[in-house]
């Protein structure tokens, strides 16, 4: 299928820097300057949540080109392109490869998901992944480009 | 299973992937508890089985809506399932009730047609494990419940399989049949052949070992196994009873395979069942071999991509014949094997007709398993003709694939099928033709080495689509099975994913993939009549009569199935999963997204 997936990997983006940092959305929480003097915001919790543990841990690999050459490389060999396409464009499994996330783009929710597993199907890898292949996989999809403009779709 | 799909990148993964009752003979002493008394198939106010009767024919006896009134058809109720999931399947209708199951998570509605506004009698919603949804090769599908001894049987994708009162919506037995953790799911409908609910599981792209199970139709309680890869013991090869038409060694389930690959060969069972009560045997069909490479499965691979006959008691095998052996392109072969009496060179013979994966239409003698008739009903090119002598494909060497054979082009047809296998489709006694949908596409096949990790897919290809011959990519078709030869077309732009129900009426109904359900006249293949119904239609048209005596047709809406995968920007539920079109129907989100509807139509 689908050409576009596999121009997408043969470009394999790397765009370390901006990685981490563009696709975190709904990961932070919330912070306000402005708030009235009897509302802390930080000590409210955010709707939908915020792993603790997930969003503490940090990538010892973030930033490694070699990384995102081998997490490619483990994306394929522990079939995780069999639920989420090559690319990682969607399948059974949702797109990783959109800039956006069900449970968190950071590093460490990332690393969570693959390792703990997600209620809707994705398998808890932790038991048969070294945490050192799975930093290289979150390597890996933090380096994927998402598409120029993902909100729309246009048939003109 | 299902035909999977993928893609993959460098290495990868792509996937992409019932006779009257009233003539039913119970075998003396066979089974213990009480006689059921089985729903009357023979009416054809109701239906109350997937196929419509034991013979799978979808063929129903009502005649009010004609060639000629078929353009007053208007719909005249409709109802949203709540659910976004492909809506395969089809609605049973039995003593004024309609019976809906979803796709995951299997919500299970009951309508009362006696009341003005059909309102719910009553709605069952079963604790379903959401982890089946990931696990499910090509979206959480169901297709169907089957209704037997006022129950309401069904499958629940995470491996259960449920019986409810159908009265009631009290929930009677529920058993586990399947491990999701290995990668099966149960999205096919149970079928009931007296006292006997025969299941069985998909993961054709997880490396499952394939199995047919018997349960007690009373209490849910296992009965019998019967793998469809193995040992004979395994398989339930009874001494002197397994008669195979063409192949005769012992423990073919196991030889035909490099030592232990049939533990992960895959032979799932996610289609339909047929049943011929004179001969006593359930027919079914199983899937494709894993993993799709198939250098990591030299051999035969029997018995996937096969028809199988068992008895519905013990589940003991009488006959087996392989579609496809050593099958290089998924081609399952689960779609149903409808029975039917043919004239075929001058001689009335006992047949089971299937349009294969493959492409190939096979009419085959239902009581040895000798193929009579094998002609292609759609434009493939992997093999030459099967030869009848034998019952193998004459295969084209150039259209193998493999690992080390590279990138194959231009196989025809995918890994879809030349026809969805759970799209069924119907015959007409009247006009002795097969009315099928079809899938007129052709690929590329790009094997790669897998490696088989429990729980996660084993598949090992990539394998582009585009439109076949012509530029269309599908068809609704009528198929003389006597001969083999397709009597009229209707072109379509997409493939062709409904089921099809025919009538004495001479009308056919079938649905697209953007969304129109259609009538077309059973003899020369006109559209009468075409109805926008909101989201592609996978599922399957059913007829039935209602309590005011009049004819009804009713349809699910609700694109899915392999086709919210291939497409899916036809999703729109899911803001953290954003996808670009299928390139080879870059257009079809144009006209339909998800959403599931059940729809009823009258004169
Ligand atoms: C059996 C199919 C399957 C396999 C194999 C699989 N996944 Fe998943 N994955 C899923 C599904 C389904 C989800 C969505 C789960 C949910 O929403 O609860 C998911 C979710 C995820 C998420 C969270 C996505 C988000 O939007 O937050 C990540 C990250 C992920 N998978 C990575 C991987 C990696 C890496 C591998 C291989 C090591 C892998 N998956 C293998 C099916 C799979």
């Amino acid at each position: 299928m689908t050409q576009t997936m596999i121009q997408r990997v043969a470009r394999p983006a790397i765009v370390l820097a901006l990685a981490a940092a563009c696709r975190t959305k709904g990961g932070a929480a919330p912070t306000r300057s402005d708030a009235p003097a009897a509302i802390a915001y930080p000590s409210h919790i955010a709707a939908g949540g915020v792993a603790p543990r997930g969003a503490t841990l940090t990538n010892p690999y973030a930033g490694d080109t070699a990384a995102v050459t081998a997490g490619a490389a483990l994306f394929t060999a522990m079939n995780c392109d069999g639920c989420h396409g090559g690319g990682a464009t969607g399948w059974v499994g949702p797109s990783l490869a959109d800039g956006r996330w069900r449970y968190g783009g950071a590093a460490g929710e990332i690393f969570s998901s693959i390792y703990y597993g997600r209620r809707q199907g994705m398998p808890a890898f932790g038991g048969i992944m070294p945490a050192a292949g799975i930093w290289k996989v979150v390597t890996y999809l933090q380096s994927l480009e998402p598409p120029n403009d993902v909100p729309t779709e246009s048939w003109k | 299973m299902m035909r999977a799909h993928l893609t993959s990148v460098s290495v990868g993964a792509a996937c992409i992937t019932a006779a009257a009752w009233a003539a039913v003979a119970f075998t003396p002493g066979a089974i213990a508890g009480p006689r059921i008394t089985p729903a009357a198939a023979s009416d054809d106010g109701e239906w109350t089985m997937p196929g419509k009767d034991y013979a799978s024919t979808r063929y129903s006896g009502l005649s009010q809506i004609t060639p000629a009134n078929a353009a007053h058809l208007h719909p005249v109720w409709s109802f949203s399932t709540g659910v976004l999931g492909g809506h395969e399947g089809q609605p049973l209708v039995v003593h004024n009730t309609m019976y809906v199951v979803t796709p995951y998570p299997n919500t299970l509605y009951a309508f009362d047609l006696t009341q003005p506004d059909y309102p719910l009698a009553w709605k069952y919603r079963p604790a379903v494990s959401p982890n089946a949804v990931g696990v499910a090769c090509c979206d959480a599908v169901n297709r169907g419940a089957f209704y037997a001894d006022g129950k309401i049987v069904y499958n629940l994708l995470d491996g259960h399989t449920v019986a409810v009162d159908a009265n009631t919506g009290k929930q009677l037995w529920e058993t586990t049949i399947a491990d999701v953790s290995n990668g099966e799911t149960t999205p096919m409908a149970p079928f009931v052949v007296k006292d006997r609910v025969l299941v069985g599981a998909s993961g054709g792209e997880f490396g499952i070992r394939g199995w047919v199970k018997g349960l007690d139709l009373q209490t849910g309680h296992l009965v019998w196994t019967g793998y469809n890869i193995g040992a004979d013991s395994d398989l339930l090869v009874k001494p002197g009873q397994f008669k195979p038409f063409y192949d005769h060694a012992p423990n073919l389930g196991a030889s035909t395979w490099p030592k232990n690959a049939w533990q992960t060969g895959g032979a799932p069972v996610w289609g339909w069942m047929s049943y011929d009560s004179t001969l006593d045997l359930v027919y079914y069909g199983t899937g494709n071999p894993a993993p799709y490479n198939p250098e990591q499965r030299a051999g035969d691979n029997k018995w996937t991509t096969s028809v199988m006959a068992r008895r519905p008691e013990d589940g003991a095998l009488v006959w087996a014949y392989q579609f496809t052996p050593h099958d290089s392109w998924d081609f399952d072969a689960a779609a149903e094997m409808v029975l039917v009496d043919l004239r075929i060179a001058g001689t009335m013979r006992k047949v089971l007709v299937h349009f294969d994966k493959n492409g190939f239409a096979y009419t085959i003698d239902r009581a040895t398993g000798q193929v009579l008739v094998a002609q292609p009903f759609v434009e493939e090119n992997w093999a030459k003709r099967i030869d009848l002598e034998t019952g193998r494909p004459v295969v084209d060497s150039s259209k193998l694939t493999g690992a080390s054979r590279g990138n194959v082009k231009n196989i025809c047809p995918t890994l879809e099928g030349g026809k969805s296998p759970a799209s069924p489709v119907a015959y007409s006694p009247r006009t002795h033709l097969f009315y099928v949908s079809t899938s007129n596409m052709c690929m590329d096949y790009q094997a790669v080495p897998a490696a088989h990790i429990r729980g996660t897919p084993y598949i090992g290809a990539n394998s582009p689509y585009y439109a076949g011959p012509g530029g269309y990519m599908g068809a609704f078709e009528a198929w003389d099975a006597s001969v083999g030869r397709k009597v009229w077309e209707i072109k379509e732009r997409w493939p062709v994913w409904s089921g099809v129900v025919a009538t004495a009426g001479d009308v056919v109904f079938y649905g697209t993939l953007d969304g129109w359900l259609r009538a077309a006249d059973a003899r020369t293949g006109k559209i009468l009549w075409s109805f926008k119904v909101g989201s592609g239609v996978v599922g399957n048209p059913i007829t039935y009569r209602g309590p005011d005596g009049k004819q009804y047709l009713a349809v699910y809406a609700g694109i899915g199935g392999d086709w919210f995968l291939l497409a899916g920007d036809v999703r729109s539920d899911d803001p953290a999963d954003v996808r670009p079109p299928a390139d080879f129907a870059k257009d079809l989100a144009r006209h339909t997204s998800q959403g599931g509807m059940v729809w009823i139509f009258a004169l």
